[in-house]
């Protein structure tokens, strides 16, 4: 927490404008002291995010990690520009989002294909006829649904795909354009913990072809570690980042065999006890 | 919601479905020959019926007969008396139709992305359809004459409204994400219009135009029976009051059968459409 704290406070305090913009290329996402008011039912305010700070540079895996209900969706659509902010900023690539940011793909909690394509459709939606040629779309359409291992489903309906394959398909429809920055927003949420398991890995291996950077949202501490560079922890009401832990385990790795990878006990041991705090603080308070 | 949650990849390959549907398809053949077979006797017991108590227990005049309709239509139809007739109600529902359906379904689509637009006349629309529509047909005859264009007008008057609010319910239901997707992957405003928004609102837009096929038939009948020189309608009134029963039962026939046509050609196109639903199988409520 304190490194991670002390970079933010450093340069948002730096008056030097080479050293900003120095950190700036090599940050692809800044969120400056973001925070989200919501209007309740009932005509009052409700905090959700409350002065978030995060950096991501280039090619990380950052996953966030929360209660349900702290705020991590919120955050991924702030970062999208799907929803305004109430306070601080958000920079990409060291200027401020204003609006919607068309250079970040997005995994919604559920798949959200669009019913009405065929999976080939789907994820041929975001290749710009601009910018790839038709060649070029073949060509990656093929690639990325050979990746997922959806090959000779092209022409299925989601409605006609299992709960796993639709799972994978949303998240190539996202990779497939090739957006600098992916959010994922529990994209294996709902999934029985053996397809979780083969979903992680299959997309471990996509990004250690393509690097993209990525945003995962999850609330299993497993998955947070086992996929991450770095994890990003949030309180509930207000949300505000906790801590940030370092994953320092090699890659590639072996999603199946987790536990055994060194390293892996050190960083999930941190986490749990940051929740374990958390929940004796909520224990004391109720009794 | 119920997602499939079948592991990885046991459905890959449709032989499965294959075997289940050969098994099966002598049963399901043998299931609809006994549905038609039941059908056509109930049909043909209650002709019969008919032909027999028409002028033992009934009047004739009243009921008249499925043989005397049936020689009335080939007399009516030699003189050419009755595709006259068919021809202008035919035209009538040609060119109100199809005006009413897209003007209603193009401002439900409107009006669906706009909200200043919605707020400004969604009162305004609501108290118009208060008004019972058909008692508007006096006027268009007032305003257009006695021709076919006040009968177009009442047409068009039945379609819009019922193409209008469907659209509009459509509009209203649509998932946002779908829309916040596809605009973060860069989507055109022709791509979100053609691709998204149609696609996802068809399924209303179907129902409406489905639902207004009869009531465009009545516009026209409405409008013919009030005051014209010709058509279905006003060929069914004539012959109502010269007592000829029989030509009443043709004109109501020749009127069933636009009414079966048109919605035949809507089937057909809908089935196109909306392919992506899989709403093949009948509802199944016990077991
Ligand atoms: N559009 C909205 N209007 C009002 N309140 C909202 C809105 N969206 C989210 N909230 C509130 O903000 C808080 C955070 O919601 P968010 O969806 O970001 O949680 P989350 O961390 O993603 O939870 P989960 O893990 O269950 O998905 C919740 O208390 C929720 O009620
Ligand atoms: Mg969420």
């Amino acid at each position: 927490m304190e490194r991670s704290h002390q970079v933010a406070t450093r340069e948002s305090s730096s008056r030097d404008d080479a050293e900003k913009a120095q950190g700036a290329n090599r940050l692809v996402i800044q969120v400056e002291n973001a925070t989200k008011i919501f209007q309740t039912p009932d005509q009052g305010r409700m905090i959700a995010l409350e002065r978030i700070t995060l950096n991501v540079p280039y090619g990380e895996f950052v996953t966030v990690v929360g209660p349900s209900g702290c705020g991590k969706s919120t955050l991924l659509k702030l970062i999208a520009g799907l929803t305004p902010l109430s306070g601080g900023r958000i920079l990409y690539q060291g200027s401020e989002v204003r609006g919607l940011n068309t250079k970040v793909g997005y995994v919604p909690q559920e798949s959200k294909l669009f019913p009405w394509l065929t999976l080939e459709e789907n994820v041929a939606f975001g290749l710009d006829s601009k910018r790839y040629s038709k060649q070029q779309r073949e060509h990656q359409l093929r690639h990325f649904i050979n990746l997922a291992g959806l090959t000779g489903f092209e022409k299925y309906y989601p409605a006609q795909l299992s709960g796993g394959m639709g799972k994978r398909a949303s998240i190539i429809r996202a990779l497939a354009y090739e957006p600098p920055v992916i959010l994922m927003d529990e994209p294996f949420g709902p999934l029985d913990a053996q397809t979780r398991m083969v979903l992680q890995d299959e997309l471990l291996k996509i990004w250690e072809q393509q690097r993209q950077t990525i945003i995962f949202v999850t609330h299993d501490l497993v998955e947070a570690v086992a996929l991450a560079d770095r994890v990003v922890v949030i309180t509930h009401r207000p949300g505000r980042v906790k801590d940030v832990i370092q994953v320092p385990m090699q890659r590639p790795r072996n999603i199946f065999e987790i536990h055994r990878q060194e390293g892996f006990d050190e960083a999930y041991g941190r986490l749990w006890n940051i929740f374990r705090n958390e929940l004796n603080i909520r224990n004391n308070s109720n009794g | 919601m119920a997602k499939e949650m079948s592991p990885e990849r046991p459905r890959v390959g449709a032989s499965s479905e294959d075997v289940a549907i050969s098994e099966t398809s002598s049963f399901f053949w043998k299931r609809s020959l006994w549905v038609t077979l039941l059908r056509t006797v109930i049909v043909a017991g209650f002709l019969l019926l008919w032909e027999i108590a028409s002028g033992r227990w009934i009047e004739p005049f009243l009921i008249s007969s499925p043989s005397r309709i049936f020689s009335s239509m080939m007399n009516s139809f030699q003189s050419g008396d009755l595709l006259q007739h068919t021809w202008v109600t035919f035209q009538e529902i040609a060119i109100g139709f199809p005006l009413g359906a897209i003007s209603g379904i193009a401002l439900g689509y409107w009006f669906g992305r706009s909200q200043l637009l919605a707020e400004i006349f969604e009162p305004i629309i609501m108290a118009l359809n208060g008004i019972p529509r058909t008692a508007l047909a006096p006027l268009f005859i007032v305003w257009l004459g006695i021709g076919i264009w006040s009968k177009v007008g009442v047409v068009f008057l039945l379609t819009f409204f019922l193409n209008f609010f469907n659209t509009y319910a459509g509009m209203r239901q649509m998932d946002q994400e779908y829309i916040d997707l596809a605009r973060l992957m860069g989507a055109s405003r022709w791509k979100l219009t053609f691709r998204v928004i149609l696609p996802a609102i068809s399924p209303y837009v179907f129902t409406g135009i489905r639902t207004s096929i009869p009531f465009s038939v009545i516009g026209a009948i409405v409008g013919e029976f009030i005051a014209a020189t010709e058509g279905v309608g006003f060929f069914i009134r004539l012959s109502a009051g010269i007592f000829k029963t029989a030509d009443v039962f043709v004109g109501i026939i020749v009127l069933m059968l636009m009414v079966i046509a048109m919605d035949k050609v809507a089937d057909l196109i809908e089935k196109r459409v909306l392919q992506w639903q899989t709403h093949t199988e009948h509802v199944r409520i016990q077991g």
